[in-house]
Formats: structure tokens, sequence, C-alpha cells
């Protein structure tokens, strides 16, 4: 399973896009940037859970309700992100995990 | 009272179980009722991480139910699990803040 | 046997050829970073290749993800693409560099909207 396929395959993925296509500017900024943060963080949600959908969902509302993105989540847009992924564990450290199980020779 | 953030931290999520302790209810109102408070800096996305991680640690019980304006919201309300960890909230809350006004109040 | 042998010859390579289809539609600069990336990461993967795979995915995906925005390669990895890659993988000064994406995020959001308000 790959990113891409993070909300059960690509056709899903293409209307997650579309999802965020549709929200404000503001919004597709700040989602865009946060998605981003997550590939390099690497929480296990991101294939495992709804994290980028459930993320939609709450932007949708908040928009719905004539709110600014950063209205809605606060200025400090990495506390916010961090918040979501705060008891996760990553793909990084599944690996270091598995390398200590696995001595190197 | 400005930045309170960081003193927040550990118990914004207590604060958040007992508001929804009380009736079954969504994110914005519950972040309305912290402002009303007082805690001004408290940000709908603060209360969104909260909740989900109540979700997560499944200690609320959550509903969809459409709503008058855009998609339908999320309603929270505490199970059984919920309401221990509110009991365990404020029995830590008791501890730690008669622990600190001793301390203010200069004894050991 | 190197790592390249070890997932090239094994079921990971459906996989594997799936990434590389991928990355051949990424402009030259990106591509080039993915090239790079992956021999850095490779470092890691003396072992087995499967729990490497998502974080591979993670840099394709995030080097596919720029691309479209026109961001440049420097913008997005910075001059440390070592450090970025042991970063990815856990390694030593992956809090530093989780650190430094969380002030990078900020600081493109802040810019973003900037613009859009004109």
């Amino acid at each position: 399973m790959g990113i891409q396929d993070i909300i059960e395959g690509k056709r899903q993925w293409r209307a997650h896009l579309a999802r965020v296509k549709a929200l404000p500017p503001d919004y597709q900024i700040v989602y865009k940037e946060i998605q981003r943060y997550y590939f390099k963080v690497g929480p296990l949600e991101l294939t495992e859970g709804d994290l980028l959908s459930g993320l939609v969902d709450f932007f949708e509302e908040g928009a719905a309700a004539g709110k600014g993105v950063l209205e809605l989540i606060g200025d400090d847009v990495a506390a916010f992100a961090d918040g979501l992924i705060k008891d996760s564990r990553t793909y990084a450290d599944v690996y270091q995990e598995s390398v200590k199980q696995k001595p190197r020779k | 009272m400005d930045d309170l953030t960081e003193m927040l931290k550990g118990t914004l999520e207590g604060c958040v179980l007992q508001i929804i302790g009380r009736e079954e209810t969504y994110g914005y109102a519950i972040t309305r009722r912290l402002n009303e408070l007082g805690f001004h800096g408290v940000v709908e996305g603060t209360v969104y991480t909260i909740l989900l991680r109540l979700e997560k640690n499944k200690l609320v019980q959550v509903t969809k139910r459409p709503s008058e304006q855009g998609p339908p919201r999320k309603f929270y309300a505490l199970n059984d699990a919920g309401r221990k960890e509110l009991a365990t909230f404020w029995a830590k809350w008791e501890y730690v803040s008669s622990r600190i006004d001793k301390l203010k109040e200069g004894g050991r | 046997m190197s790592f390249w042998e070890t997932i090239t010859g094994s079921d990971l390579t459906r996989e594997w050829k799936a990434f590389e289809v991928r990355a051949a539609a990424l402009p030259p600069d990106h591509r080039a970073a993915w090239e790079q990336i992956k021999s850095h990461l490779f470092l890691y993967g003396d072992f087995t290749g499967r729990n490497l795979m998502p974080i591979f995915d993670g840099a394709l995906g995030l080097l596919e993800e720029t691309a479209a925005d026109g961001q440049s390669i420097h913008d997005v990895l910075g001059d440390d693409i070592e450090g970025f890659c042991a970063a990815l993988a856990g390694g030593e000064g992956a809090r530093t560099f989780r650190d430094r994406w969380r002030a990078q995020l900020n600081r493109n959001v802040a810019r973003k909207l900037g613009r859009l308000g004109g």
C-alpha cells in the first residue's frame, strides 16, 4: 500500500483531493502544508487511519461556518498538526524498532 | 490573562471531558464554552485534536448529526470509560492543586 | 548481497517497480533528488527492505507533491540530503529535523497566506 492509496485506492484518493480543491484558498494552503509535513514525519495514521480525510471533514465544517483557517486552528499550524498525531507512532519508529530486533552482524 | 497555553496543556483534556460530561455536544460549542470561561486562546483546532484523541482512546461515543449549515456535525458523549477518566482527572487535579496551594502557603 | 539485490530479488520487486514508475514522471531535479535519497536510505537497509518501503513511499510522495506545486528541490529538502534521510529513518538528528520541518510548515503557511491576502 502506498501513500497515494491512503484512502483505500486511487479513486478515493482523487475524490479526497477534489474535496480539498473545493475548500477556500486559505484552507487549501494549510491543508497542503500539513500533508507535506506528515509525508516527512510519517505517522502510521497516514495509511492506517483516516487522519487526512478527518482533517478535511474538520476544515469543511470550519469553512461552512465562515471562519478563516487560522481562526479555526490558531497561528501555530505545526502545533495543531502535531496535536493530531500526538500518540501516533511513525514509520521511522517502526523502522528503528526493527533495527533493534535484528542487530547488525 | 494571555498565553496560558503551556499551563493548560495537561488540563485541557480534562476540561473537555467535563464539558462533554454535562451533555452531548460538539467541537465548536465546547470551544465557545472554554472561551466564555476565560480561556480565550483556545481555538477549535485545539479542541479538535483533543476530541480526536478521546475518540481514539475510546472515551467518548460519537454520533454524526446533520447541521443547519454545511456538513454533518460530530456530537460527543462520554461513555463509561470516559466517565472513569473524568473522575481520575478530578482526583489528580485535587491532588496537584492542594500540593501547589500548600507550597504557596509556605508549608512543606 | 547488496540492498538493491535484496529488494529487487524479492517479492518487493513489484512495489519497487511502482516507485520507479512514479519517479520517472518527476521533473529532472526532483528525479535527481530521488536518486540521492535512495542511495542515502540504502545505507539503512542492509537486512530487509520491507520496513523501509513506507519511508521511501513518503519521500516519493513528498517529491511528487512539491513538484506538482512547482517548488524547487532546495525548498523541500534544504542542503543536507544525508541528514534529511537520516531523519526520515528516525536516525541521528531526527528530532532536530522535526523541529526544522515544524518551523518550515509555519513559515510556508505564513508566506502563502500572506501572498493570498495581497
